[in-house]
């Protein structure tokens, strides 16, 4: 399943993202129109707060090619998850368009956009079943289908049974898996994940990882990852970008070489430690004057 | 599912258990003072004729009269004072401008116990229906607001995101996220406005009032009318006990996801 995703990003206009800034807007226009691509250009955002005006992020250009995971790596406060919280057009940014699917996001747009948020996002008067078939209610689709799309992607992320469940019946591990059943069941060509395995502990966020990454090979979704674990940035991605703290810029993009699928034995591989080091060098000294 | 429903329902027949025995255990102290002499029958009529005498005052019509007249005082306080208090609440807890100026003001009064401007309101309204709806609204009306805060702060803005980003409007916001966090706060809310709105009309009725239940049971007091003073009591704290009940019951059912 794995190998025929891989397939389908291969040959993509953008996969050779790793060239430099400036020619990096040159194939965006040719992707940008694409189900699942994602362009942000120019994104700049400022805010004031009492007076004083922070700058938060300063022009940031990616471009990101359907199909593709992405992980956002850098230090906290770096504005990664403003970043990605504009990308899902739940936020406007000051300056600068985003366009995801062929569609400016000024607002959010769940039929390219499904989003993944921190721990706790879900409702817990609703079962897991209610909870997944929330967006769909919504938008009043009947009630039938509704229950079987959530039903199916319940499955999917391994939660067949647990349908009646209230979150607070459900580990931290499987209320995530409920929520990124909630961010596919409008059929999304982009997953967007804000952190959401930062509260599970080690064991857990790398079975969810894995997990992860095996839905992501059968939907063959476009993932925009937001992480400050380096190790989760090395593990999952294809191209892992690096933000720099306030404000926040690009200030490096990264091919992941590593085979797919993942296994963990990779984690010890040369490589790896090579990847971990070079983010690592980068926001390091920035870490320690946050 | 089986499992937990037995669970429960042994839980709500354990209640139910200790609820009669409890009434058991009051009513055989209550024999008992008077068989071992601890109470005169002057002091403490025997339990059977005050029972008689609560099933006696449902038939009599100048006690259903009174019973109109508190019911509807307290349905009118209660009708003003939960939408009122609800609406003023969300208003101030928007604006953070107001919530900074009154938010301190409400919880400063709340702290007053309102009984003792009850004097104030016979000077303005005089000795009448709209004295006592009056008084109820102001003994009730503080504990709402601040219920109501506390409703909104439960409301987690995560939950509200998450809506938006799946395209809620601010109706479907409304009604989908901010009405089911907040239902066990607001109902909570109900059961102790009933309970202040109570206590403050029954009080403006036995301080001053021609009519009421609370005018009776005064009455009854100063004429040293005891079986009836009883079986009011009886008959009223009953009432109070039902209503509670009912609201706990109904807040149950929409908190069972708290735990």
């Amino acid at each position: 399943m794995s190998t025929m995703a891989r397939g389908t990003t291969a040959g993509s206009p953008a996969s050779a993202s790793a060239v430099p800034r400036s020619e990096a807007k040159a194939p965006l226009r040719i992707v940008a129109s694409a189900p699942g691509a994602v362009s942000v250009a120019g994104v700049s955002h400022t805010y004031d707060v009492s007076g004083r005006v922070t700058k938060a992020l300063d022009e940031i250009d990616l471009a990101i090619a359907p199909g593709r995971f992405v992980v956002i790596v850098g230090p906290s406060g770096c504005g990664k998850s403003s970043l990605l919280m504009m990308m899902t057009g739940l936020t406007k940014p000051t300056a600068g368009t985003i366009v995801c699917g062929g569609r400016p996001m000024t607002e959010p747009d769940p039929d390219v956009v499904g989003v993944v948020f921190q721990e706790a996002s879900l409702y817990p008067w609703l079962t897991a079943q209610d909870n997944v078939e929330f967006p769909l209610s919504l938008r009043r689709v009947p009630k039938a289908e509704r229950a079987a799309r959530a039903r199916e992607k319940l499955a999917l992320v391994g939660l067949q049974g647990f349908e009646d469940r209230y979150p607070h019946e459900l580990s931290g591990g499987m209320k995530q898996r409920v929520s990124i059943a909630r961010g596919l069941v409008q059929n999304p060509s982009i997953l967007m994940l804000d952190e959401p395995f930062a509260a599970l502990d080690e064991q857990t966020r790398i079975t969810m990882g894995d997990e992860l990454l095996r839905i992501w090979a059968e939907t063959g979704k476009t993932v925009v990852f937001v992480t400050h674990s380096l190790s989760e940035a090395a593990y999952l991605a294809d191209e892992i970008v690096v933000m720099s703290a306030r404000p926040g810029r690009i200030i490096d993009r990264i091919e992941v070489a590593l085979p797919r699928p993942r296994t963990y034995e990779m984690m010890s591989t040369p490589h790896f430690a090579e990847l971990r080091e070079r983010i690592w060098r980068q926001i390091r000294h920035q870490v320690s004057e946050g | 599912m089986a499992a937990a429903f037995r669970r429960s329902a042994a839980r709500r027949l354990g209640g139910l258990l200790s609820w009669i025995g409890l009434v058991g255990a009051i009513a055989a102290a209550w024999q008992a003072s008077l068989w071992f002499g601890v109470m005169t029958p002057e002091l403490l009529p025997p339990i059977g004729e005050v029972l008689a005498t609560a099933v006696s005052l449902l038939g009599r019509p100048a006690f259903l009269a009174s019973v109109g007249v508190t019911l509807a005082e307290v349905l009118v306080a209660f009708a003003i004072a939960v939408p009122l208090g609800v609406a003023l609440g969300f208003a101030i807890s928007e604006s953070s401008y107001w919530s900074a100026i009154l938010k301190p003001i409400v919880f400063l009064i709340f702290s007053i116990p309102k009984t003792i401007f009850l004097p104030m309101f016979i000077l303005a309204f005089g000795i009448n229906f709209g004295q006592k709806v009056g008084f109820g609204v102001f003994s009730t009306i503080f504990i709402v607001l601040i219920s109501s805060f506390s409703a909104l702060d439960s409301v987690k803005s995560d939950h509200v995101r998450v809506a938006r980003a799946y395209g809620a409007s601010p109706w479907q916001i409304a009604w989908r996220v901010y009405m089911p966090a907040m239902a066990p706060i607001l109902l909570e809310a109900v059961r102790l406005a009933m309970i202040f709105n109570l206590t403050g009309i029954l009080l403006a009725e036995m301080y001053a009032s021609r009519a009421g239940l609370g005018q009776l049971i005064a009455s009854w007091g100063e004429n040293y009318m005891l079986k009836e003073l009883l079986a009011g009591i009886l008959l009223i704290a009953a009432a109070a006990i039902l209503f509670n009940e009912a609201v706990r019951w109904f807040e149950a059912r929409c908190e069972h996801w708290r735990s």
